[in-house]
């Protein structure tokens, strides 16, 4: 992580299966971290190439702290290349606020996503991961429909506050359906183990209070 | 309402000025609603407007019922739920007078301009103890402030002990709220000393010794603690842990302060350590337990304890034991538990038995029970006939607890003074004053309910440690029904697992018992709780009386579904015993052996004339009230029971303070207390200690306030010198362009006052605009939207796909959308993964690799919170990541980011993406939201149709298929606009 500057080379299109590593980046620990992806060396703006279209540069806060302005010249450098442009921030500073701050405000401005990675292995994860999503579907993160009655129900009713699965369980097997837990008298509820005063509360709050107040 | 004592007037008299504010700090049990509730009686005034702040729903009630018995009533206090409407409560607001006010709705009726901030007499907060920076309160003061400087504000707290962390606590609560003035009243104060030492109480102290087994298991527990402490002590020798021994850690208050020791490091301490932290805490309650639960929920609460020590949530072996179950002394708690319960001969396999007609001939015995109703009589059949459901080979023990005995004597001995004095001075006393009933005071609602049950089968002529026979038998035939079910389990899990074929006994060491642990499986958990719920639910529909469900049963079944290791041995044993015994009765005769378990409802007024029937040595107009202690409630409680025996089954300083104070408020009234401890057991420590703290923590506020260098409040400047300052930056080539005077303004949304964020952002000088917004969370600049998650947000978000949905409207809505990932104040600023990553380095193939991608990944546990921001980054480029390492440094943050850049329009952030929501800015239900959120059917897109159309989720369920199909077709017309409406209103109309 030098700040002397090699000539400017076009985006690199290596194998397509490997990340593409400025020879910059030699001796970066996080290097020896990457696993369960290829890596290669070629000469490319950022410092890991990550995808087609993605584009990584690694700053260590440390080294930020000895040299502010190396990460000016390399955001400079990069232009308008990539679609999606990451500073990947290696938090190993206790004093992180001010710099973070101030490098949030930075890439705002340069259009570049911030990832605070805590630690190398982190690090490298982010990069194996970001490399290995290329091509994902973002299903993932997406939202299921096509789970079954039960799990809805799980995930319904535990957004009910100090509801917890077990809760959930005895909900379901005591009443059968969502509907019948709803016409569920306190009596009921409260004799089911488990439920005391406050949940009781909270699931006939939230059932059987106006959702509106549209008066 | 009783009258208010000499302490209580003196304090009134300090506080009462409207014209000055104060904080009061009065030590528990004086009666602190008392206080408040004079106080607000002198205020209420339709000329006023005199808002409470902080109060909890039960409070609410409380003081306006409080109020209403001491004639405040016309309007008395009104409460402000989320319910009412903003114009209503404008309307409340302008009329004047006492209300109830949730933060959140004050924060924005302030903000928002509903309340006339500078026409408010005055605030009082609650619990004052937990106003840090960071709380609505302080916001909600420093709003008050800045346009009201003559009102009042009066906090009170009656919890000392909460302001001694830190350095000066006093005084950050008092810069928080404001205030110049603190009133300290311990109970070593001149004024409360004098009037409560006038008429002392008559007070019987009786220290009960533990019974030999009680001792030993007591004396283990604390070894094992001491163990576990070092044991900490030793895996985090840099720490100061001075404060770290058994004493301190008796108390809940400890787990806190090992947390604040450690949270610095919270994230490097290894998962040993958080297990270490735990292990107090559980050692903690066993103490508790020891000394409340009878002897079989204790044994049975062990064994739930080794179990799920054993095993992890998925079944798995655990990794990290915890050490103590390790020790000798764990072995001797365990067996020793054991033993107060139940011998089982050695050797001899229980044999099955000879009589099949089990329940006939319980019934009958229980008939003739009721028909000689002569206990002299019942007890020699009992002694003599050894109970037939007993399996063989095992000794019932049945140690019963000593204070159950004690308990029995006293009353007795209320008893014959009652009758005493009935013959002595019947003609000479007033007859209003005091009645007599004997109020029995326990910790805990359980507690109360083993008392009821004990006191109502009592056997007065057994010997002592045995009167509770009856029921302790009752509780060993449950729980032994409960064994069986656990062995009934095992036998429908065969197919699964292999069950170990030897006995194993405990001595054969804790390796076994562990080794069977994955034994369990979550299925099998959730099938035995199934069964149980059956059977619950089948003994309801056949007593047709809901509330005589046995508790007990059903929550040993629940809590301890899950028991291992040698348990399981007996437990198969007594299974096949039960099942020789008439098959499908087994499960349901218990339960209706409950039958008749006295399991009340203590607010019933039944209660009275059912112990009467119980309870046949008192005379009928004398009864035995069971009560659990609760807050300044119980104030009221003693001046309409008005005792005259009061029995402490557990020691509670607080009560001991009510019952000075109710004895000095109501003179000429001889009122007895018996206060019981285990001597030399922790209770005694913990009570004792209990004083010790509340008084240091006195002390401690005295010379703080001695010292205290109080601030000067600084006048908060307008926000358009911080706007000058703002727009003359050097990119305006020489300031030549007009400056813009508005202040920096941030869009907050209403949901969004939950959190700590808008109070801060206002504390640095911007102006906090609440309005509902459908997209983003705040609106910084016209193009700079934000989404802000907590830990706990993102991944529940993330999960739920919610997240996704969010971003994706941010993005086709601003130009720059932002996800902030905020990190609470002093926690580690890391991702707790560390132990994840170890996960993935190893080649165990958890991680999803590019090999099986797909499918696998959504059930995979370990499919990180980092690979999901990656994802999250890939799918939409244009979302930038804030990383903010708290609350504060998210506002510095902000303020950079508004930095040169217009100030955001509040009516375009509305409009934008709310579809045509009429009620924009309403209350709304935020549990029924959520829950809504997750219903199929519904999206981000047309829940606000949804919840403008029903009124409740419950009318929801209700609906038919067409009314739903209607709603839904709404829902469809109000995303496609107006055209579509006759296409498909047509369509789906029912035929």
């Amino acid at each position: 992580m030098s700040s002397s500057t090699p000539p400017v080379p076009p985006v690199v299109l290596g194998t397509g299966n490997n990340i593409i590593i400025n020879p910059l980046q030699r001796g970066n620990q996080v290097l020896d971290c990457i696993r369960n992806v290829g890596k290669e060396f070629g000469d490319i703006i950022a410092d890991y190439q990550v995808g087609r279209t993605t584009g990584v540069l690694f700053l260590s806060l440390k080294y930020h702290r000895l040299h502010p302005e190396y990460i000016h010249i390399r955001i400079e450098k990069l232009g308008h290349s990539y679609t999606l442009r990451i500073l990947l921030i290696l938090c190993d500073i206790t004093e992180h606020r001010d710099p973070i701050r101030e490098l949030t405000k930075v890439c705002l401005i340069n259009n570049i996503t911030v990832l605070v990675a805590f630690s190398f292995e982190e690090a490298a994860h982010y990069l194996s991961t970001l490399k290995q999503f290329e091509h994902k579907p973002p299903d993932m993160i997406k939202e299921r429909i096509d789970k079954d009655y039960n799990a809805i129900l799980r995930t319904a009713l535990t957004s009910i506050s100090k509801v917890n699965k077990t809760d959930v369980e005895t909900l379901r097997t005591s009443f059968g359906s969502f509907a019948n837990i709803a016409k569920a008298t306190p009596e009921q509820l409260r004799n089911l183990p488990g439920f005391g005063q406050v949940k009781v509360k909270n699931v006939k709050n939230t059932f059987e209070k106006p959702v509106r107040n549209n008066a | 309402m009783s009258t208010l004592l000499p302490f209580h007037k003196a304090i009134l008299e300090q506080i009462h000025d409207p014209a000055t504010s104060e904080l009061l700090i009065l030590a528990r049990g004086l009666g602190l609603r008392r206080i408040i509730c004079t106080l607000m009686k002198i205020y209420d005034s339709p000329q006023n407007l005199v808002l409470l702040v902080n109060a909890t729903p039960e409070e609410e009630s409380e003081i306006g019922e409080e109020l209403g018995i001491m004639g405040c009533r016309k309007p008395g206090l009104r409460v402000v739920g989320y319910e009412t409407g903003s114009k209503d409560r404008q309307d409340l607001y302008k009329k004047g007078g006492l209300i109830s006010v949730t933060s959140r709705i004050l924060v924005v009726d302030m903000l928002q301009g509903d309340i006339p901030t500078h026409l408010i007499t005055g605030i009082l907060v609650m619990h004052a103890e937990k106003v840090t920076p960071l709380v609505l309160e302080a916001f909600i003061v420093r709003l008050y402030r800045e346009k009201n400087k003559n009102g009042f504000l009066k906090a009170f707290t009656d919890q000392p002990e909460h302001i001694t962390s830190g350095l000066s606590p006093l005084r950050n609560i008092m810069k928080e709220l404001q205030l110049r003035k603190v009133h300290i009243y311990p109970r070593f104060q001149e004024d409360v000393k004098k009037s409560l030492e006038r008429r002392r109480a008559d007070v019987v102290e009786l220290s009960q010794p533990l019974t030999e087994a009680m001792a030993d298991i007591h004396h283990a527990i604390i070894q094992c603690m001491s163990t576990t402490i070092s044991e900490l002590k030793r895996s985090n020798a840099t720490l100061d842990l001075d404060d770290f021994n058994v004493e301190n850690a008796y108390f809940r208050s400890f787990d806190v302060v090992v947390r604040r020791q450690l949270d610095s490091v919270w994230h490097k301490v290894g998962p040993r350590t958080k297990q270490l932290v735990n292990d107090l805490g559980t050692l903690r309650r066993l103490l508790y337990y020891l000394l409340t639960y009878d002897p079989l929920q204790f044994h049975a609460y062990l064994e739930t304890l080794i179990a799920s020590n054993s095993t992890t949530a998925s079944g798995g072996v655990k990794q990290h034991q915890s050490p103590w179950l390790l020790t000798d002394a764990a072995h001797i708690i365990f067996q020793v538990a054991k033993r107060r319960c139940y011998t089982v001969s050695s050797g001899s396999k229980v044999k099955l038995p000879q009589v099949i007609d089990l329940v006939d001939d319980e019934d009958a015995w229980q008939a003739l029970d009721e028909i000689e109703n002569g206990h002299a009589n019942d007890k020699g059949k009992q002694k003599e006939t050894r109970p037939t459901w007993l399996p063989e080979g095992m000794e019932p023990v049945l140690e019963e607890l000593p204070k159950w005995n004690l308990l029995a004597e006293i009353l007795q001995e209320a008893e014959e003074e009652m009758l005493r004095h009935e013959s002595l001075r019947k003609p000479i006393t007033a007859p209003n004053i005091g009645s007599n009933t004997v109020l029995v005071m326990a910790s805990s609602t359980r507690t109360c309910g083993v008392l009821t049950e004990f006191l109502s089968t009592i056997d007065h002529d057994a010997p002592n440690g045995t009167k509770g026979r009856r029921m302790m038998l009752r509780k060993l035939r449950l729980y032994l029904w409960w064994k069986s079910k656990l062995a009934e389990r095992k036998q429908d899990g065969k197919s699964h697992f292999a069950l170990p074929d030897g006995p194993g006994r405990v001595g054969n060491g804790f390796e076994k018992l562990y080794g069977e642990g994955d034994n369990i499986s979550e299925a099998l958990k959730k099938k035995d709780k199934v069964r149980a719920e059956r059977a619950a639910s089948r003994r309801r529909v056949r007593g047709g009386a809901p509330a005589a469900v046995p508790r007990d049963a059903s929550s040993k079944n629940d809590s301890q579904a899950s028991v291992m290791g040698e348990i399981q041995n007996e437990a198969e044993t007594f299974a096949q015993y039960w099942e020789s015994q008439g098959g499908g009765t087994s499960a349901e005769s218990p339960l209706t052996l409950a039958d008749d378990l006295t399991l009340l409802d203590f607010e019933s007024g039944a209660l009275e004339s059912e112990f009467d029937e119980h309870y046949g040595l008192l005379a009928p107009e004398q009864t035995v009230l069971v009560r659990a202690y609760s807050d300044d409630t119980d104030d009221r409680m003693l001046a309409e029971i008005q005792p005259k025996f009061i029995v402490m089954f557990e020691p509670n300083m607080e009560f001991i303070r009510r019952i000075e104070v109710y004895k000095s408020s109501h003179p000429g009234l001889a009122v007895r207390v018996y206060h019981m401890v285990y001597g030399n057991s922790c209770e005694e420590h913990k009570y004792l200690a209990g004083i010790r703290k509340e008084k240091e923590s006195f002390e401690r506020l005295i010379k703080e306030r001695g010292s205290m260098l109080l601030p000067l409040y600084e006048e908060r400047r307008d926000g358009v010198s911080d706007a000058v300052v703002k727009t003359i930056s050097t990119r305006i080539a020489g300031g030549r362009r007009e400056l813009s005077t508005q202040p920096s303004q941030v869009i907050v949304d209403m949901r969004e006052f939950r959190s700590t964020l808008p109070s801060l952002l206002h504390a640095s000088n911007m102006l906090v605009i609440p309005a509902t917004l459908t997209v983003g969370d705040y609106i910084i600049t016209p193009e700079i939207c934000v989404e802000r998650k907590s830990l706990s947000d993102l991944i529940s978000s993330f999960n739920s796909g919610r997240l996704y949905t969010q971003c994706e409207l941010m993005s086709v809505h601003y130009k720059t959308p932002m996800l902030l990932i905020e990190f609470e104040e002093d926690k580690a600023f890391t991702l707790d993964v560390v132990s994840d990553i170890k996960l993935y380095a190893k080649p165990t193939g958890k991680y999803p690799t590019k090999k099986k991608p797909g499918g696998g990944t959504d059930s995979d546990q370990a499919v990180l919170l980092q690979s999901k921001i990656c994802l999250l980054m890939l799918t939409f480029p244009r979302v930038r990541i804030i990383w903010s390492s708290s609350p504060y440094a998210t506002a510095e943050i902000f303020r950079d980011l508004k930095m040169n850049n217009p100030e955001p329009d509040p009516t375009m952030a509305i409009a934008i993406g709310a579809d045509d929501d009429p009620e924009v800015g309403a209350g709304v239900n935020a549990a029924a939201e959520e829950l809504l959120r997750c219903l199929p059917g519904i999206t981000a897109k047309n829940i606000k149709h949804v919840m403008n159309r029903i009124s409740t989720v419950r009318e929801l369920c209700e609906m038919d298929i067409f009314q739903v199909q209607e709603l839904l077709d709404v829902m469809y017309t109000g995303l496609h606009g107006k055209h579509s409406i006759s296409v498909n209103g047509v369509q789906n109309l029912p035929p």
